[in-house]
């Protein structure tokens, strides 16, 4: 399935939620958030929602800042 | 009541939280996680801020949170980078998710150079995330007119600078921070440009509710020694703000009685 993430074209190897999908790009669960075609994806959402062809996935990380 | 019983009642309530320090601090430029945590912990902070970026892909990212939740500060995302309403409720959505939490920091500046906020889109945006169920404190120009349709708008709190964020400068927007002060009924978190302890305790002795300290913790030789200082200051300024300060006079009003009694023993 091809998809992009954060403007980067990547292909999965099988369906998977948006949580198998940050495990699946080592990204970690906390302290992130993710939107797929700029709606932003409710983490109470995350092991329903399953990522779809040609989706555009965002993710965001908390980072320090003022 | 006894003034040590109305120090010992004096807390800040914004939105649904309370807090015993009136010091924010923000979590931005720091040399290394163990300084900041370090620098965090001595300034006893309640509330500390955080930003949100889009992942690199290729980068390994620190885990910022676990020691700042271990610690147990709230948590306040910002919206920084976002140049318009729009942007900035998207962001504050994501942050929402990213820490779990309603709070927001609005701050909308399309101008890098001088970082001032965007009035027009803060308004805009503070309305969409009141109506969302955020508890909104937004980072504004110290505009008393801005402030009351913030007010208005049902932001918990309003965030007036001081002067541009990371200046250093001190209170360049005195007089227009002391209108706020007086005008408002929810509480005045002075925050940008606050550069050494003597800011932020004029900003407290002035009646505002709290101070946003970053850069000038973060940045100092010694940013935990400075974080202490930073925190004795913010207590020294809300206990002569409470105490009531004297009045100011052109004139001099002695100290002393000018009586004649020397002349008259001559």
């Amino acid at each position: 399935m091809k998809i992009q993430v954060n403007e980067q074209a990547l292909t999965l190897p099988n369906s998977m939620n948006i949580e198998q999908l940050l495990s699946h790009l080592e990204k970690p669960l906390i302290g992130s958030a993710v939107a797929v075609n700029m709606q932003v994806i409710s983490r109470s959402e995350w092991t329903q929602y399953n990522i779809n062809e040609g989706d555009n996935i965002s993710l965001f990380q908390a980072i320090a800042g003022g | 009541m006894l003034f040590e019983e109305m120090k010992q009642q004096d807390q800040l309530i914004i939105g649904d939280k309370s807090f015993t320090s009136r010091l924010f601090t923000g979590t931005g430029k720091f040399n290394d996680q163990q300084t900041m945590v370090d620098a965090l912990k001595a300034s006893k902070s309640e509330l500390v801020t955080m930003a949100l970026k889009r992942v690199d892909m290729a980068d390994r990212d620190d885990d910022i949170l676990a020691p700042l939740i271990k610690n147990g500060m709230n948590l306040l995302p910002n919206t920084s980078g976002a140049r318009n309403a729009k942007e900035a409720v998207f962001a504050a959505e994501l942050a929402r998710e990213a820490l779990q939490t309603n709070w927001v920091k609005l701050e909308i500046h399309p101008d890098p150079k001088y970082l001032l906020p965007d009035p027009i889109e803060t308004l805009k945006a503070a309305e969409m995330l009141a109506n969302k169920g955020f508890i909104v404190l937004p980072y504004v120009h110290a505009d008393p007119v801005l402030c009351k349709h913030l007010e208005s708008a049902g932001c918990a709190a309003v965030m007036p600078l001081g002067a541009p964020i990371g200046s250093n400068k001190g209170i360049k927007t005195a007089e227009f921070l002391d209108i706020i002060i007086e005008q408002a009924t929810i509480p005045v978190v002075v925050d940008a440009g606050l550069g050494s302890p003597s800011h932020a305790a004029l900003a407290m002795e002035m009646g505002a509710d709290a101070v946003l300290v970053n850069t000038a913790i973060a940045v100092a030789g010694n940013p935990v020694a400075m974080s202490e200082a930073f925190a004795k200051a913010v207590q020294a300024g809300r206990q002569a703000y409470l105490a009531g300060l004297g009045g100011q006079s052109t004139q001099a009003v002695a100290s002393s009685p000018l009586t004649a009694f020397l002349e008259a023993s001559l």
